[in-house]
């Protein structure tokens, strides 16, 4: 779903309408003129395989019919040749161009019934991981909100003071629409994670997906004692992807490494988030840590769907990344971090240009 | 009595909060310090006022129930108010266990904190106030020379001045004028105070 809005390009679509007509034309045209025995009309089929791919079930029985509309006509039109061989390739023609439509639809509709349900289990996954951030994020929210009572009553305190102190009062009001706007930020952050669907591929900074999906996780990792630490390379290129699903990916990879850590005493737990551009034009994202590392059996299986090293855990969280981000053209894979300790990278093609544009440019750096 | 103005020192992670919290305490005449984490209020000083400690337990590096542990067993201990996030009950148990003076689940009604804070500040004041009295009782016993320490020392065990004057090989005389001198310079106006001064002094 996600590849092939990728692909399709905004002017793709209009030429290709326009392609289908020229090239059933020329399939027209020369059956026609050509001798009833060449079975020329066969070559609609590469119309329909295209219409498929393209256009909507509805539409591509009105492709496949109008080729076999044309093909009675140039039968009728045509005069040279005998007539029973033309017949017989007619009819062939006619079963070709049915039958491709008929397996090419049901093709089309398996692969979006398939791709329906990886994006119902990602969703599925992602508001699993969410469930196990509950505590952590609804302490996130308690902040400012616990912020804002107290500023409050502040302000209401410097209002009622003798004398009154309206300097003191408006700086606890600003206060007040700060932590408010950022308790709002949070619950937008929240519900586009937990919404439905296909997102939308936009063209971002990875550093500052990290950082939108590290609020999420912060308090978490306050929780467990883990030192966080973050590496964002400068200037990144933006990469297209759908900012949902790859919160989704570093969530799952930051969450697993808490966990990995968790039994290590609490001066040890370390997780480090980085990000580097390779010449080969590939962003990298790499979540490493200080727990107890991979075993060399494990590894392979990693990203096997339902394969866990976890009492409770689903086996979902790896092969669903995975899914991603091959689906966003990157690759994922694990290895040893430097001394000891797991680290997961992901690639993603990088654009030109690092962003400039004001609206998804960097914002404030990220915060422990 | 004239006292200086307490201080209460908040250690918080979140600036809001710590923001929201100094501004309510300057509000109410209270004089707020507040840090991001143990390690700075650890290194920062302490005026020697009445003071207490509100705590976040959800800090980063060691958490708050840790300090507080290791703090109410420190030389200097302060009353300690906890702050709390999200239903953290087990911890509020143990909080009070270790002997927090308060335990406040955030968002708190600020007359709730307030008051806690008062009742801490009181705590203190009551603290501060036994260990001067202590200090002055032991400048006062210093001033004692050895045999008015001894006999002070027998008359609290509630022997009579003739078995002190034999134990201690002196006349009935010395003891009673070692024993009034002891009393006047520890100020004691009766036998009551003295064995009460005594057992505070741990003679």
């Amino acid at each position: 779903m996600l590849r092939r809005s990728v692909m399709t390009l905004p002017g793709g679509r209009s030429l290709l309408p326009a392609s289908l007509v020229v090239l059933a034309a020329a399939i027209f045209f020369v059956d026609t003129v050509t001798n009833l025995e060449i079975a020329v009309a066969v070559f609609y089929v590469a119309i329909v395989l295209v219409a498929v791919r393209y256009l909507d079930q509805r539409r591509v029985v009105v492709v496949a019919s109008a080729c076999m509309a044309l093909t009675l006509l140039s039968f009728i039109l045509t005069r040279a040749g005998s007539f029973p061989a033309g017949m017989v390739n007619c009819a062939i023609s006619l079963a070709a161009i049915g039958v491709t439509a008929y397996l090419a639809l049901r093709t089309a509709a398996a692969e979006a019934a398939a791709r329906q349900a990886q994006a119902q289990l990602a969703h599925i996954t992602r508001v699993t991981v969410l469930g196990e951030l509950t505590a952590s994020i609804a302490h996130e929210l308690n902040q400012p909100l616990a912020a804002i009572v107290i500023n409050g009553n502040a302000a209401l305190r410097w209002l009622g003071a003798k004398p009154a102190n309206p300097d003191e009062a408006a700086q606890a009001a600003e206060r007040i629409v700060r932590d408010a706007n950022r308790a709002t930020d949070l619950i937008k952050r929240l519900r586009a994670l937990t919404k439905r669907g296909p997102g939308k591929a936009v063209w971002l900074d990875v550093n500052q997906i990290i950082a939108d999906t590290l609020t999420l996780v912060r308090s978490e990792v306050a929780r467990n004692h883990v030192s966080l630490a973050i590496d964002l390379a400068d200037e990144l290129p933006p990469v297209q992807v759908d900012p949902v699903q790859i919160q989704q990916v570093i969530l799952n990879l930051v969450v697993n490494a808490i966990e990995a850590v968790s039994a290590q005493p609490a001066p040890s737990r370390a997780v480090e988030i980085s990000t580097s551009v390779v010449p080969a034009g590939q962003v990298i994202v790499t979540v490493s840590d200080s727990g107890g590392g991979l075993g060399g059996a494990e590894q392979d299986r990693l990203f096997d769907a339902f394969y866990t090293t976890k009492p409770d855990g689903m086996g979902m969280g790896l092969a669903i990344s995975r899914s991603i981000v091959e689906s966003h053209g990157g690759r994922i894979w694990a290895g040893a971090a430097g001394g000891r300790g797991a680290a997961f990278s992901f690639s993603l093609p990088a654009g030109k240009a690092a962003i400039h544009e004001p609206g998804i440019a960097r914002k404030a750096p990220v915060r422990k | 009595m004239n006292e200086t103005k307490p201080i209460v020192f908040v250690i918080d992670d979140d600036p809001s909060i710590r923001e929201a919290l100094d501004s309510l305490l300057r509000s109410v005449g209270l004089e707020a310090r507040c840090f991001g984490s143990v390690k700075e209020f650890v290194a920062a000083p302490r005026p020697d006022v009445p003071s207490c400690l509100v705590l976040d337990v959800r800090l980063p590096g060691k958490g708050g129930m840790d300090f507080q542990k290791e703090f109410a067993l420190s030389e200097t201990p302060l009353p300690v108010i906890i702050m709390t996030g999200h239903g953290d009950i087990a911890m509020s148990v143990q909080a009070m266990k270790t002997g927090a003076v308060d335990f406040l689940p955030k968002p708190f009604r600020e007359q709730d904190l307030l008051d806690a804070i008062e009742a801490a500040l009181e705590k203190d004041r009551a603290r501060r106030a036994e260990a001067r009295e202590l200090a002055m009782l032991r400048e006062r016993l210093a001033t004692l020379n050895e045999g008015e320490r001894r006999v002070v020392a027998q008359v609290v065990q509630g022997r009579l001045n003739k078995q002190i004057a034999g134990e201690l090989g002196v006349s009935e005389i010395t003891v009673k004028v070692r024993r009034s001198r002891a009393m006047r310079k520890l100020h004691a106006g009766s036998l009551a105070e003295l064995i009460k001064i005594a057992g505070r002094l741990g003679i």
